[in-house]
């Protein structure tokens, strides 16, 4: 997948952000920086990602600190913030009676599109994520995924610069999922627009987004740039060996690799770039070493995940 | 965004004015309200009695049509406050039974589904949202009330030399007494209907709004020896401000309890009951604004 380029100003800039809901802190002094168009929000339930967001779109002000969105404060700049936003939120959000395409044309009126314009782009979104077929239905008879599409085609409708998604693939079977990650990469890949996604579904976040916020218990967890990641490409092998371990990893760190020996014969690798895995084989045929088993993976999202649930102690930290 | 392109691009057209944004609210609901059948009957149904008090005026300025007709004038009823007085409170009720039909569902249907984030994560405030809301009734309910009265108002104006200036004074207590009805049946509405999912429940909490506290008013009353009680009885303090707005006399059947509850305290108690009606509606839409997991 290719990164999209950083913009000049950060996307989301969080400053000692703190945010308290019924006297109770949710979000506790969030810092950080994320540069790049495509932002996955990830944690555990009751992590604060909703909240992130809704205070993101003005609807909790902050106790302390600030958010800013391409340099918009969300509680100051916020209604010209909102200008900028298309928002598919989690839960249920339509007008049961309506047809789809009317819904669609009354909220991009209400983003402040005149009504021809609102109606022409109702139609087009309606089309491009679609569900042409179904617009004249009033939106209460959708299935499940045609609401999410929904949701997604008001959220675009009146041409956002930035689309924040709620657990856009919610409750979706397998190929409605993979319709909606592919919409979401389209829309981020077609136009100047910025992505939120906010999903605890590690799969959709590295498929569609470059930058990754980990949020646990209120706090940042991490903040992973997953497009460096994926162009560091860190290789990493799991073996079974038998045989001169020690020659062998001495033969290997003159390769570049960082190895770990573990007992019987285990051992964990990391390879440079430029190392190929059969010149692995060949230094292993070279000292006579023979390899009983061996498992070929890069460091996905997930370890990063559970690297960063686990330095924040957080063994229990569920998705 | 061309339909046959099928790729997204962002939108660089123009955008219409902040201010005018409530209005679309405004534009859709009606849309939705003329699509009723029912509903249009209704308001015509309405309408009808400023057609008859209008004829009533013609007639009352036209000698040809009285010595058809074999009627004199002055001895039924003249064109003055007391004519007024009557077609405002007449409609007064009509604007209230319009008001239990529309305003059961004007809010209850964004919050049903969800549908009022999707509104404030743009450039639309919560005040512009009840402002939208409150602008179909307020245009719905002038359409019965203040407008066809000024309509009367200048027709008789028109007809009748010299009239119009001495009379002049009527068109403040026609735009303010319905206005402070308009505005409590309006906010009475919308926040019931922010807390009624089903329509038929919230016509009968607004019907009850009014008739409840009314009875627990006399009951008071009754108990008490008193008539402060009055003071929850919207309907009674309505006909006290419009009846001394207008200089009641014994035609407009004045009660026992008539005038005893000084007319600032009727105006601060409707005054009162939107307020209360407003914060009521504004603690909901708050709660329901954010996307709840």
């Amino acid at each position: 997948m290719p990164a999209t380029p950083a913009t000049p100003q950060p996307t989301i800039e969080l400053d000692g952000l703190e945010v308290q809901l019924g006297g109770r802190t949710i979000l506790h002094g969030l810092t950080g920086s994320l540069k790049t168009r495509a932002i996955g929000l990830l944690g555990p339930n009751g992590a604060g990602k909703s909240t992130l967001i809704n205070t993101i779109l003005g609807f909790h002000a902050p106790a302390k600190g600030s958010a800013r969105v391409l340099g918009l404060d969300s509680h100051t700049q916020g209604k010209a913030l909102r200008a900028l936003v298309g928002y598919m939120p989690e839960n249920d959000a339509f007008i049961s009676k309506m047809s789809g395409v009317r819904f669609v044309r009354y909220m991009a009126e209400i983003a402040g599109l005149p009504p021809s314009q609102a109606m022409e782009r109702a139609h087009e979104a309606f089309v491009y994520v679609g569900l042409g077929e179904a617009r004249y239905r009033p939106v209460g008879t959708y299935s499940l995924g045609m609401k999410q599409l929904a949701k997604l085609a008001q959220a675009i409708a009146h041409g956002p610069k930035v689309l924040i998604l709620d657990e856009p693939t919610n409750g979706l079977d397998p190929p409605a999922r993979k319709r909606l990650i592919e919409l979401i990469r389209e829309i981020r890949e077609a136009g100047d627009i910025c992505l939120l996604l906010s999903s605890h579904l590690l799969r959709d976040v590295e498929e569609t987004c470059d930058e990754v916020l980990i949020l646990r218990n209120g706090r940042i967890a991490s903040i992973c740039n997953l497009a460096e990641e994926r162009r560091a490409n860190r290789k990493f092998l799991e073996m079974e060996t038998s045989g001169a371990e020690a020659t062998f990893t001495a033969a290997l760190e003159t390769l570049g690799c960082e190895c770990a020996v573990f007992a019987h014969g285990r051992m964990k690798i990391v390879m440079p770039e430029n190392v190929e895995i059969r010149e692995v084989f060949k230094v292993a045929a070279d000292r006579g070493v023979q390899i009983r088993r061996m498992n070929h993976r890069r460091d996905s999202l997930e370890t990063i995940f559970l690297n960063a649930m686990e330095q924040t102690g957080a063994a229990d930290g569920r998705l | 965004m061309a339909v046959y392109k099928r790729r997204y691009n962002p939108y660089a057209g123009s955008l219409t004015p902040e201010w005018s944004r409530f209005y679309v609210l405004t534009r859709y609901a009606f849309a939705e309200l003329f699509k009723s059948r029912v509903f249009v009957i209704f308001f015509i149904l309405a309408l009808v009695p400023t057609l008859g008090f209008a004829a009533y005026i013609f007639i009352a300025n036209n000698k040809t049509v009285q010595l058809l007709l074999q009627i004199r004038m002055g001895d039924v009823l003249t064109v003055d406050s007391q004519y007024f007085l009557i077609f405002l409170f007449s409609q007064s009720w009509l604007a209230f039974l319009l008001n239990c039909w529309v305003g059961p569902t004007l809010v209850s249907g964004d919050l049903v589904n969800g549908a009022l984030p999707l509104f404030l994560s743009r450039p639309f405030s919560r005040a512009e949202y009840v402002l939208g809301k409150l602008a179909v009734l307020g245009i719905l309910l002038s359409c019965v009330t203040w407008i066809p009265a000024l309509l009367l108002f200048f027709l008789q104006g028109g007809l009748a030399s010299g009239w119009l200036w001495p009379h002049l004074w009527m068109i403040v207590p026609i735009i303010f007494c319905s206005f402070i009805w308009i505005l409590m049946l309006s906010l009475i509405s919308l926040s019931v209907s922010a807390w009624m999912k089903l329509r038929i429940v919230a016509t009968g909490v607004t019907f009850i709004s009014f008739i409840v506290p009314a009875a627990i008013g006399a009951i008071f009353d009754a108990i008490m020896r008193t008539y402060w009680g009055g003071l929850l009885n919207f309907p009674q303090l309505f006909q006290d401000i419009i009846g001394n707005a207008f200089h009641a006399d014994e035609r407009f059947g004045s009660s026992s309890r008539f005038n005893q509850i000084p007319i600032p305290m009727a105006w601060a108690m409707l005054v009162l009951v939107c307020i209360l009606a407003l914060f009521v509606l504004n603690a909901r839409l708050r709660a329901r604004e954010v996307v709840r997991g």
